[in-house]
């Protein structure tokens, strides 16, 4: 909604047409003398060798899966191998052009394009940047294995032996594999030769790999990022939103003109006419060609080209082109690379979907044979030559494939003590993800801070409620510990729907706008798997990122990025990557069944993810603060009920300096001896009016403990209040069935059962459609469910009428009733 | 779908009633207007008839219940049908002591505290475990208890209130108790009865504990009573037993058809004590709350040794009985104890007791008080007693005598005039005889 473009109705409904630029297909033509000079001898020769070398590596491979050995070694691989037969020329192709600087990313069909990406950067890389990077990747772990087997005269050599090592090593499930065994098959990557993350959900590499393009763009970093996904990712919303938002017009319409334009991103499909066994031409997709998808995006139709996959020369003559367009600002760029597997999906596939003649068919024309043909007809080789190439590349499969199979030479990680578990985060505190100067509009005392910091701080004064608007709230607190990471970490940016101008749907970035420039604070479409997928790929490029999810409930929407994605790349990785994403999640009320639920316990169950949810302004700027930190992925829920409010629980209200709460630390509210109530979120205010109840009423004094945190979580605090009190309820605002409160009930339980005067008892929200705001009271907790809750089930209070049910029996009747 | 039969308001001012008898049990077929029970109101009893049709899933309230009108009382349907959700979540009131750490008292008159019989809970009791912990710490035996928590679980405050109402016990008994080789005393003899460890019973093989019979209890409850509640004291005396020994020589001779032989030296010493009192009121007296009353007739009770423990049967008016009339009495009283035909009302009124351990050989003891008498004899065995007898010192058979007198209202001359006007009258029988 930036001001600087109206929408004017005399253009905008004037009659016309819409013309769209030409999409080539297959316009490639050879010219073998202008091949000769533009490639040389050595380089095609390279071709061939790379292309035989990945054909190599993928036939042992299959030669291990389906007959338990390769030459003469037996081993039996029981993880996926998803296998590219077929289209070597289509990675070996794409690599080419590529310095080692740019990024590819794939899909679970990738080990051709990694291996072609790898094969490059060495080809690119001096010798003493390739001893670097392999002496300091995972400080030599790989190395030193490689070193035991391989040439350590022949640096070039070294490093051959070395990617295919790592790479064999982390499909077989290794600890000195590329990420330890930890990505596997269908996740290898190795970030030093640009070879970016792997996804074996198809489409997934699409957001990330916008995202690590807009971290190039942003922070001036050299190199495109290609996005290397299947056909059929086409159908993938997604892919779509990944592809709309590398396209939005403020890249080029608002932001600085020095920052260079859109996103380097190229959307490579790898065209190999099947996803699994559908055929997107002609059966589940009408895309004709999938060339066309590109009209959809974009008046530049993103420059999309059809391409000869089985030609390598006609690939890296539109990489090369792309390239070029990519780095000057004009993307996003597709490409639609036509190849085919001569192998099936997976070990256990069929072929039950396509004829035999259609396979005898591309046989004919396999790329390999057709360009040993070209190499031949043009000079460039001699038969023997071709030969010689071909049994080195055997004997260095056989030397690789003997290596990374002994478990002696390539053991697995040590899972007995908790490796995969200290992986599970990073764990790093870090002011700025890279040194340089922030970019802002504004020195950091003329912003809203000015503002917010003249406010009260604390909102009673003699335990009366100050003017709300004269106090800080909930909103602002967030805000001050925006503006603090803002102004200290160059790489920090924040985006979602309505975050600029607007300030957010609920007004957090107010302020902000005028702080920082375009580039740092943005609006995106409504395309919440593209907000978080997008920051996904901007962490672990190296930069710090904060998105928003206007309301909890469009969650559903980005499952995938925050469930596969955010959570899991770091331990993928074996923490060679970080995640400084914060996803800020605005939890709803008032807005019926789609904008009032809170989704905290659907997170909690994702491993991998840092889960907070404060309660007060003093926890709002000190957790926020605290996820702004980290290095690690943080799923930060706020409360719509909450953000106006001020703080009025911690005595001396909410400090104007920086300062962190403490990492999964609950805090006791209101201390008592008979009863300990523990909340998330919101939920807290009404457990405290229900212990003001018990108090006065029966006499009950109730201990209010706020977790802040669902992961991680001290429960130390928990349990000694409840080995104290004997008594313990839950209450959140989460709908009561699979809510995460069972899931501490269960642990208290465990913790403190020899002092339990009464099961953990659980008050959740009703599991129903959330009604209409009139009739809230009776979805959400209330006081009186509470007191109701203890009365039944932990301590009749005398005197104590209930006027909701929540006997034993009412679990069980609305257990088997399914609500 | 199952039905509930509901406490009907019987009379505009009832709140409760209480049911009497049920007149069905559960699996019971049931119709519309069949009596399912009778309950009491404070007026009138009444009878409850089912107001559906079926089989009796539930009765949720025992005989003799106080259950408030309009509450449900039994379940009627198909059975298997769920009837939980009909259970009334309020029972009887509870009758439980103030709280601490509640400023409410369960004794206000609204509580809805549901209380089961310690949670029966198919014979398993029901028990939180940190109630149980508690209680184990604190050495309270679980039976005892009894639970105010949901569905009557017992919970930490059920014990807390077992445990004011119990004795204290000092640190070093509880440790002690711990370890499972003694058990807790009912009673402890440190300060406010506090258990003290040399109080704990050991649990030993070698030892046959045994709970105390119901008149067990009550006897070793009333014997402590009259230990706490009076001031005893005892006053030992002999008198000489010549007369006695030759009146009773003179019985076991009589003619048989006078019916004298049984005649006993006991019933000799109850025929002179039932004499003696007429002139010693101070003894022949009942103390009750601050009030002495002082009998002009003498209910002499007599200390009778059963199996059971001992009985003091009374035998009414027995200062107007002759010798052999008080005799055939006591005899007859005696053989009810032992043959547990005694009454209530025989075993009542007493104002005076007599106890004899003379055929075990003993000389002198000290007799407990049987409140609220204030005065007890003991009767001892007869010995030889050297005397002066004109101018020579002989042996001469005399009976030992012990008088436990309540001293809070009896001197210890009274006391003393009575032993001696005792001594005086067995010595000086046969004139007593001729009254």
């Amino acid at each position: 909604m930036p001001k600087t473009i109206p929408i004017d109705p005399n253009e905008v409904r004037q009659a016309t047409v819409i013309t769209s630029p030409d999409i080539p297909v297959n316009q490639y033509v050879s010219h073998p003398e202008q091949e000769a000079t533009r490639y040389g001898h050595d380089n095609l020769l390279r071709m061939y060798r790379d292309m035989r070398l990945i054909r190599e590596f993928e036939s042992m491979l299959d030669s291990v899966k389906r007959e338990g050995a390769y030459r003469g070694l037996t081993y039996n691989h029981r993880g996926p191998a998803h296998l590219s037969i077929g289209q070597e020329a289509a990675a070996v192709g794409q690599s080419y052009y590529l310095a080692p600087e740019d990024f590819i990313l794939g899909s679970h069909r990738s080990h051709g394009e990694i291996l072609a990406k790898g094969f490059s950067a060495i080809e690119k890389l001096a010798e003493d940047e390739l001893m670097s990077i392999m002496t300091a990747y995972r400080d030599g772990a790989i190395l030193r294995v490689v070193e035991r087997f391989s040439n350590k005269n022949d640096v070039k050599d070294l490093a051959t032996d070395y990617l295919l090592y790592g790479t064999l090593a982390e499909i077989f499930g290794r600890d000195a594999g590329f990420n330890r065994g930890m990505g596997g098959s269908m996740h290898t990557f190795f970030p030093p030769f640009g070879i970016m993350p792997n996804n074996a959900i198809v489409g997934g590499s699409a957001g990330i790999a916008v995202g690590m393009a807009l971290f190039k763009r942003i922070n001036r970093r050299p190199g495109i990022v290609i996005a290397n996904i299947g056909d059929s990712a086409i159908g993938c919303g997604p892919v779509w939103e990944a592809m709309m938002f590398a396209a939005m017009d403020q890249f080029h319409t608002l932001w600085d003109r020095e920052i260079g334009g859109h996103p380097p991103i190229l959307f490579n499909f790898m065209n190999n006419f099947y996803g699994m066994g559908g055929q997107p031409q002609g059966e589940t997709l009408g895309f004709g060609m999938l060339a066309r998808a590109g009209l959809g995006i974009n008046p530049e139709a993103m420059h999309a080209e059809r391409i000869d996959g089985y030609n390598p020369l006609a690939v890296a003559d539109a990489i090369e082109r792309k390239r070029a367009l990519l780095l000057e600002g004009r993307g996003p760029a597709l490409l639609d690379v036509i190849t085919y597997r001569l192998i099936g999906h997976s070990t256990s596939d069929a072929s039950s979907y396509r004829d035999k003649h259609e396979l005898d068919l591309w046989r004919e024309q396999d790329s390999l044979a057709n360009f040993i043909d070209y190499l031949q007809t043009h000079h460039h080789v001699q038969p023997d030559t071709i030969d010689a190439i071909d049994e080195s590349i055997v004997n260095r499969i056989v030397k690789i494939l003997q290596a990374a199979a002994s478990l002696e030479t390539s053991p697995r990680l040590d899972s007995k003590r908790d490796t995969i578990g200290e992986m599970m985060f990073s764990n790093k505190f870090k002011d700025r993800m890279a040194e340089g100067e922030p970019q802002v509009q504004l020195p950091l005392n003329e912003t809203r801070l000015k503002t917010t910091l003249a406010k009260n701080r604390f909102g009673l004064a003699n335990g009366t409620p100050l003017p709300k608007l004269k106090t800080l709230t909930y909103a602002e607190a967030l805000f001050e510990a925006m503006i603090y990471r803002f102004y200290q970490d160059p790489t920090m940016i924040a985006y979602g729907e309505e975050n600029r101008d607007w300030g957010g749907a609920f007004g957090v970035y107010r302020g902000l706008t005028e702080a920082l420039p375009y580039h740092r604070l943005f609006n995106t479409p409504i395309s919440e798997a593209a907000i978080v997928g997008t920051a996904v790929g901007y962490a672990i490029a190296g930069g710090r990122v904060v998105v928003e999810l206007m309301y909890c409930d469009f969650m559903g929407r980005a499952g995938d990025e925050i469930f596969n994605q955010m959570a899991k790349w770091q331990s993928m990785s074996a923490n060679v990557l970080e995640m400084p994403l914060v996803l800020r999640v605005s939890v709803g009320a008032r807005y019926g069944a789609q904008h009032s639920q809170d989704w905290s316990s659907i997170v909690a169950h994702i491993p991998g993810l840092k889960v907070m949810f404060p309660a007060t302004p003093y926890d709002a700027k000190g957790m926020l603060n605290l996820a702004l930190h980290g290095t690690d992925p943080v799923v930060f829920f706020e409360s719509q009920r909450l953000y106006s409010e001020p703080e009025i629980l911690v005595e001396g209200g909410v400090p104007t300096e920086y300062y962190e709460v403490e990492m999964g630390e609950p805090i006791v509210r209101r201390a008592g001896n008979d009863i300990t109530i523990v909340t998330i979120g919101a939920t807290l205010y009404r457990a405290l009016e229900a212990a003001d109840i018990l108090q006065r009423d029966y006499g009950v004094a109730a201990e209010v403990i706020d977790t802040r945190f669902i992961n991680p979580l001290n429960y130390e605090k928990i349990v000694a209040s409840v080995q104290k009190t004997g008594r313990a309820l839950l209450a959140s605002d989460a709908t009561e069935r699979g809510s995460f409160l069972h899931t501490m009930a269960s642990n208290i339980s465990q913790l403190t059962f020899d002092y339990l005067d009464a099961p953990v008892a659980v008050v959740g929200a009703r599991n129903w459609i959330t009604p209409p705001v009139e009739m809230e009271e009776d979805f959400f907790p209330q006081a009186n469910w509470i007191i109701d809750t203890i009365h039944e089930r932990i301590l009749p209070l005398p005197g104590h009428q209930v006027t909701t049910t929540q006997n034993t029996s009412e679990i069980l009747r609305r257990n088997q009733a399914g609500i | 779908m199952a039905t509930a039969i509901v406490m009907p308001k019987l009379g505009n001012t009832v709140e409760s009633s209480i049911i009497m008898r049920w007149h069905k049990a559960v699996g019971d077929p049931i119709e519309v207007g069949d009596i399912i029970c009778e309950v009491e109101t404070d007026k009138a009893t009444l009878e409850v008839e089912s107001t559906a049709s079926g089989t009796v899933l539930a009765l949720f309230f025992d005989e003799g219940d106080d259950v408030p009108v309009m509450v449900n009382i039994a379940a009627v349907g198909e059975p298997g049908e769920p009837i939980e959700h009909l259970r009334p979540e309020t029972a009887s009131p509870s009758p439980t002591k103030k709280q601490p750490g509640l400023t409410t008292t369960f004794d206000n008159a609204t509580t809805t505290i549901p209380v089961a019989s310690s949670a029966d809970n198919g014979g398993r009791i029901a028990i939180s475990p940190r109630a149980k912990n508690l209680a184990m710490r604190k050495g309270i035996a679980l039976d005892t208890l009894s639970g105010t928590g949901p569905g009557g679980r017992i919970i930490e405050r059920d014990v807390q209130m077992a445990l004011e109402a119990a004795p204290k016990m000092t640190p070093l008994a509880q440790s002690m108790l711990r370890t499972g080789e003694f058990s807790p005393p009912a009673q402890g003899s440190g300060p406010r009865g506090r258990v003290m460890s040399h109080d704990l019973i050991p649990i030993d093989a070698d030892i046959e504990a045994m709970q105390l019979s119901g008149r067990r209890r009550i006897i070793a409850q009333r014997m402590l009573e009259s230990l706490q509640t009076t001031a005893q004291l005892t006053l030992n005396a002999t008198a000489d037993a010549r007369a006695l020994l030759n009146y009773r020589q003179r019985l076991k001779d009589s003619p048989e058809a006078l019916a004298l032989r049984d005649i006993t030296i006991n019933d000799l010493i109850l025929f002179v004590v039932s004499r003696t009192l007429l002139d010693a009121r101070e003894l022949n007296a009942t103390l009750t709350h601050e009030t002495l009353r002082r009998h002009r007739r003498v209910h002499l009770g007599f200390a009778v040794d059963t199996p059971r423990g001992l009985i003091v049967p009374v035998i009414r008016d027995a200062h107007t009985l002759s010798l052999k009339q008080l005799a055939n009495e006591a005899h007859r009283l005696a053989d009810a104890c032992l043959t547990d035909r005694i009454t209530p009302d025989e075993l009542n009124g007493g104002t005076f007791t007599v106890t004899n351990l003379g055929s075990f050989g003993i000389e002198s003891f000290t007799p407990i008080l049987n409140p609220p008498q204030v005065g007890i004899l003991g009767v001892g065995n007869i010995n030889p007693k050297p005397i002066e007898h004109e101018g020579d010192v002989i042996f001469a058979p005399h009976i030992g005598l012990s008088l436990t007198i309540n001293h809070q209202v009896v001197d210890g001359a009274p006391g003393a005039r009575f032993l001696q006007k005792l001594a005086s009258n067995m010595a000086n029988l046969e004139t007593l005889l001729a009254f």
